[in-house]
């Protein structure tokens, strides 16, 4: 089952965020890489390479929403769920208006945060599957 | 012969012409008669005018003989007579300073006395009182006339009603004192935004890190596993904290819903029950269970309820013996429901029962001073009051009133 998962790329500026949900997930077999900048991730990974991405929203630089415009713009087809502290009332629509798979307020819950990776993932390959 | 007739046609000739020079004459004094009676009708009428014009404008104008002691009044003008609200006859012969009345400011008053006996123009604003005792403010400004030797003779007075100027100043002053609330708080929503931005990272961090551990230590570590369920309870405690505050500060419209105002109480009494054992204090109820719905907003409410209770609970905290916290809902009339919150604490001391509900204004060392003031907003923007007032025997007693939802006539 493991081999099926997906790669999770976790896009916070806040370091200690990063490596606590890396050490969650790592607990649920994930295989997990951790950014401090969308810069960086998009530097380090090519749009082709599958994997979900946790994307914070306030950033300095790329912010969230920008990097996700960016994401969808380049014709990649990859899951984006939002990580934020921040709670607007539309910040869930407009995640999902954006191409995100959802919206997750911090502090997540990792349950949760487990579920909507899995339908995030499982959406992806069926996608593919397709194609 | 001839020389009668020639002196006779002279002398006829002399006469005519005295009679011609008299003629011219006549008609020149005529002609200055005439230009004086004219110079005279025209002074009168510029006279006229200038009564006129007195009479007529719409500041009071009064003048005082300077000659003669006690400063009296000659002359006033229907609008200074309208302004002092006495007729012209009770004032006229009166000593000016008379008519301002014993409530009058006696420092102003001096200093008009002052500047007068120096001969100089005073102008200035004063508090004045008409014949009534009604207060009014006025502008007044008096200047010395003086005759061809330069002793003052008369004080010519222009006074002017300000009192709605003052007020209209008065109610920008307050206006723009709103408007530095307002800033203020949006700063605070502001500062309280980046700081919930920044402690709720931490919190993640947290949360993440003990659901991790739990996860690891299930069925291993049953102890630690516990432990590290109170770590993500408070965790989540401290966010939910942060996420209340956020929305308060956000001032968004309420969520207006049916409640059960009792039901609410319960619910928000249990968030805070731990607090209210760990203090050794008694919680007791009078709920009305026959109550009616209201519509409100659920959260913001038990903000309301919250805040009064830890309020009662803090004041209650110096005293040992100060045990029990009572809340009680009744029906107030037919519209509205009440809820008390009724501590045997010290009470509200009478200097801060004014300012009880003024933003940033807080008797706690501690205090951010916002509780009271937010909790009154948000009842008001339920179409109710919050007061408080102290118990008759002991401690404070904060109450509200809510509107009862209308039922829709179909």
């Amino acid at each position: 089952m493991a081999t099926g998962k997906m790669k999770i790329f976790i896009v916070d500026d806040d370091e200690s965020v990063c490596r606590a949900l890396r050490t969650l997930l790592m607990t649920y077999g994930f295989e997990i890489i951790t950014f401090n900048s969308a810069q960086t991730f998009f530097e380090k990974v090519p749009p082709e390479v599958p994997g979900c991405l946790l994307l914070d929203i306030h950033m300095p630089g790329l912010d969230g929403w920008e990097t996700q415009k960016r994401i969808m713009a380049s014709g990649s087809k990859r899951p984006v769920i939002f990580i934020s502290a921040e709670k607007k009332d539309d910040a869930m629509g407009r995640a999902l208006n954006v191409g995100a798979v959802g919206f997750l307020q911090k502090p997540v819950n990792g349950e949760t945060l487990v579920e909507l990776i899995n339908v995030a993932s499982e959406n992806y390959q069926m996608a593919n599957h397709e194609e | 012969m001839k020389n009668k007739i020639i002196k006779k046609k002279e002398t006829r000739n002399n006469l005519e012409e005295t009679i011609r020079n008299q003629t011219d004459e006549l008609k020149s004094k005529t002609g200055q008669i005439k230009r004086g009676v004219d110079r005279e009708k025209i002074a009168q009428e510029q006279i006229l005018i200038r009564t006129k014009a007195m009479e007529s404008t719409t500041d009071g104008i009064f003048i005082i003989d300077a000659t003669k002691p006690g400063f009296p009044l000659i002359y006033t003008n229907p609008s200074f007579q309208s302004l002092i609200g006495y007729s012209k006859n009770e004032i006229i012969g009166k000593n000016y300073f008379l008519i301002y009345g014993s409530d009058a400011d006696s420092r102003v008053v001096e200093e008009i006395k002052q500047t007068m006996s120096r001969g100089e123009s005073f102008h200035g604003e004063m508090l004045n009182f008409r014949k009534s005792g009604k207060k009014f403010w006025s502008s007044l400004r008096i200047t010395p006339v003086r005759d061809t030797k330069g002793e003052t003779t008369h004080y010519v007075g222009i006074q002017t009603d300000t009192t709605l100027m003052k007020q209209r100043n008065l109610e920008i002053e307050e206006q723009r004192e709103e408007l530095l609330h307002v800033t203020r708080v949006g700063k605070l929503a502001e500062f309280v935004s980046s700081l919930a931005h920044e402690i709720s990272q931490p919190l993640t961090a947290i949360l993440a890190y003990a659901q991790a551990a739990q996860r690891l230590l299930k069925d291993k570590e049953p102890k630690v596993y516990e432990i590290l369920q109170y770590i993500i309870n408070d965790d989540q405690r401290a966010a939910e904290v942060i996420r209340r505050l956020r929305y308060l500060l956000k001032k968004s419209k309420p969520a207006f819903e049916p409640l059960d105002i009792n039901v609410l109480i319960n619910d928000t009494v249990t968030l805070i029950m731990p607090h209210i054992a760990s203090r050794n204090k008694v919680i007791k109820f009078e709920l009305d269970t026959t109550l009616p719905q209201i519509m409100g907003d659920r959260i913001q409410l038990q903000q309301v309820l919250l805040n009064l209770i830890s309020n009662s609970l803090e004041a209650m905290e110096a005293s040992s013996d100060s045990l029990e916290l009572m809340i009680r809902t009744s029906r107030k009339d037919s519209d509205m429901i009440m809820v008390e919150v009724k501590d045997s604490g010290s009470g509200i001391a009478a200097e801060n029962m004014q300012k009880l509900f003024v933003h940033f204004f807080t008797s706690k060392p501690d205090g951010l001073g916002m509780g009271l003031s937010i909790s009154r907003s948000i009842v008001e923007a339920h179409g109710g009051r919050l007061e408080a007032e102290n118990n008759s025997d002991r401690g404070a007693n904060f109450y509200f009133t809510l509107p009862i939802k209308i039922k829709n006539s179909q």
